[in-house]
């Protein structure tokens, strides 16, 4: 399957260095392949989301790209070099998921820290501030909420000017409205032409924010676009419609899965449920089936629906090649 | 890195229970024993009273207890809690983050030893010349750096719940058996042959050498030697393994 390449000229790509470039990256644990002959260029000033169910190995890619692990095969590097280089040169900030805290000492201590080792910090109270911290700058780190400690890794990851900022799983234990400010931030950052790279559960947020999804599984890169190309990869249409008994009692089944543009079809009582790259195609099929389709409904998929499809085929797909490949033997 | 050290002091001065167990603690113990024990009384087969040997036991095992009970429980946490991955993104060189331990550990070490050294000078009045309270002091503090290397590698080769019992067993173990809480003399034979191996024993006779007026025993002047090469470098080894691995 290959991936829809990276919007992006070739003059772009020459004139800018990549903000991350992953070079046939590969990492395995054991037998297991968390990363899998990675290929990607991010270029600066993208905002991406990177996508995945668990395992599909997001965390293992962002520890390398921050230079945690070492790639078994290929090279990872940020605007051009290694990535302990580009952090030594204040050029990337993180927050990780598995990122703690030093405790028993104060926020604005810990906050403090992290701007003394930058070498363009931003001033301490700005980074507080920005970071939703101001008021509790005197607690001690230890006491906080998930919330609140989330929100000092956050400030951890933007104590200075750096170009490329990666987020784990960033808003893991923030309520609603901590989340729209967490992102509106995030976008202020972006407008400031900086590279943002976060990993997320939560698709709406990926729909919302980045302008490049990628979708990872197994350690391979399954799409590779913006959400509305993601979408339309998936059947862009679900078409839903009920039909009378009588209709279903022929034939229907069959004829139905024969239409044209279809990528999923299911049937359940008297509904029919369908996902389409081209609705109206689909629907204009039905009819001509002599079909009579009662509360026909035609919704656009959301990214979580285009995820899961996209996800699902690949696992589909592996499983049919495993099960050829045993048939074969 | 600065920073980075001043902020571990902070945090560690904050910590009451720490506080105990390294000034109180010590100081307590000194009192205690040496309190009770005639002023005259010669540790058998020495020329050393009780409360000598005590002034330099007890301000060694509180040095020992400053440099070795914090830090390797911290290390240990701060692994699995992911804050020694978190500075890994930041400029801070690798080394930066044990160098800051062992260097506050440093700081607070020096007051353990010179609580104790107050109390014998003012309440049980020993009476030692300028140089060799000066000489005890940084011969303490400089010995302690031993235990602060060891802390640093138990912190990175033990994890989890382990940490704690595997540093007490540790801590104990070379507190008693190096004669720090009892002189050694009383051991049997055999076992005195085996304990003055231990870099506590070797510890706490440098520190008597110099409260007689004696040049330490190059003996044990090696022993701390030697085990300061192998804790500094199992620590290093340790250090390096768990980088790659994190």
């Amino acid at each position: 399957m290959t991936a829809t390449t990276v919007p992006a000229t070739d003059s772009a790509r020459t004139t800018h260095r990549a903000a991350v470039a992953f070079r046939g990256v590969t990492k395995a644990y054991g037998t297991v392949r968390a990363v899998d002959g990675l290929d990607v260029e991010l270029l600066p000033g993208q905002t991406v989301a990177l996508l995945g169910p668990n395992g599909a190995g997001k965390s293992t890619t962002l520890d390398l790209l921050l230079g945690l692990r070492r790639p078994d095969q290929g090279e990872v590097e940020l605007f051009g070099v290694s990535p302990r280089e580009a952090i030594e040169r204040g050029l990337v900030g993180a927050m990780l998921q598995s990122g703690g805290l030093m405790e028993e000492v104060r926020v604005r201590e810990l906050v403090g820290l992290a701007c003394d080792l930058h070498p363009r910090p931003h001033p301490v109270d700005e980074v507080l501030s920005r970071a939703g911290l101001a008021d509790i700058g005197d607690r001690l780190v230890n006491k906080l909420s998930g919330g609140q400690a989330q929100r000092v890794r956050f400030a951890l990851a933007t104590a200075g000017a750096s170009d490329l900022i990666v987020l784990d799983e960033p808003t893991t234990g923030m309520d609603v409205s901590a989340r729209q400010a967490f992102w509106a931030t995030i976008r202020e950052q972006a407008d400031q032409g900086r590279t943002v790279l976060f990993a997320t559960h939560y698709l709406e947020e990926a729909d919302e924010v980045a302008d490049r999804i990628l979708v990872l599984h197994r350690g391979r890169i399954l799409a590779d676009g913006t959400a509305a190309e993601i979408k339309a990869r998936a059947g862009a249409r679900r078409v839903t419609f009920d039909l009378d008994a009588a209709d279903l009692a022929s034939d229907a089944g069959s004829r139905l899965s024969a239409l044209p543009a279809l990528t999923a079809f299911d049937v359940s009582g008297r509904t029919v449920r369908i996902q389409s790259s081209d609705a109206d195609a689909t629907v204009h099929a039905v009819y001509a089936l002599g079909l009579y389709p009662r509360n026909l409904e035609v919704a656009g998929l959301g990214l979580e629906q285009a995820f899961i499809a996209i996800t699902d085929a690949a696992t589909a797909e592996e499983r049919d090649a495993a099960t050829a490949e045993e048939a074969a033997r | 890195m600065n920073t980075l050290i001043r902020l571990e002091i902070a945090r560690t001065l904050r910590n009451k229970k720490f506080m105990f167990f390294s000034l109180l603690y010590p100081a307590g113990l000194f009192l205690a024993i040496a309190g009770s024990a005639d002023p005259n009384d010669k540790v058998s087969g020495t020329n050393l009273t009780l409360t000598l040997y005590y002034t330099v036991a007890m301000a060694s095992f509180g040095a020992l207890t400053s440099v070795l009970v914090g830090n390797s429980e911290r290390i240990a946490k701060e692994r699995e809690q992911g804050w020694v991955r978190q500075l890994r993104l930041t400029t801070l060189p690798g080394r930066g983050y044990v160098i800051a331990k062992v260097a506050s550990a440093a700081v607070v070490s020096l007051p353990s030893i010179l609580i104790v050294f107050g109390l014998a000078a003012t309440a049980k009045h020993v009476r030692l010349e300028a140089w060799q309270w000066l000489a005890l002091t940084g011969s303490i503090w400089a010995g302690s750096m031993v235990f602060a290397a060891l802390g640093v590698a138990i912190g990175y080769l033990v994890s989890g719940d382990a940490v704690r019992p595997v540093t007490m067993i540790i801590y104990f173990g070379l507190s008693i058996l190096g004669g720090l809480w009892f002189p050694t003399t009383g051991y049997p034979e055999w076992l005195n042959d085996v304990v003055r191996w231990l870099p506590t024993h070797a510890y706490a006779a440098i520190g008597r050498a110099i409260e007689v007026g004696d040049a330490p025993a190059a003996s044990d002047v090696a022993v701390m030697v030697g085990y300061l090469l192998l804790f500094t470098g199992g620590a290093a080894w340790l250090y390096r393994k768990d980088t790659l691995k994190a």
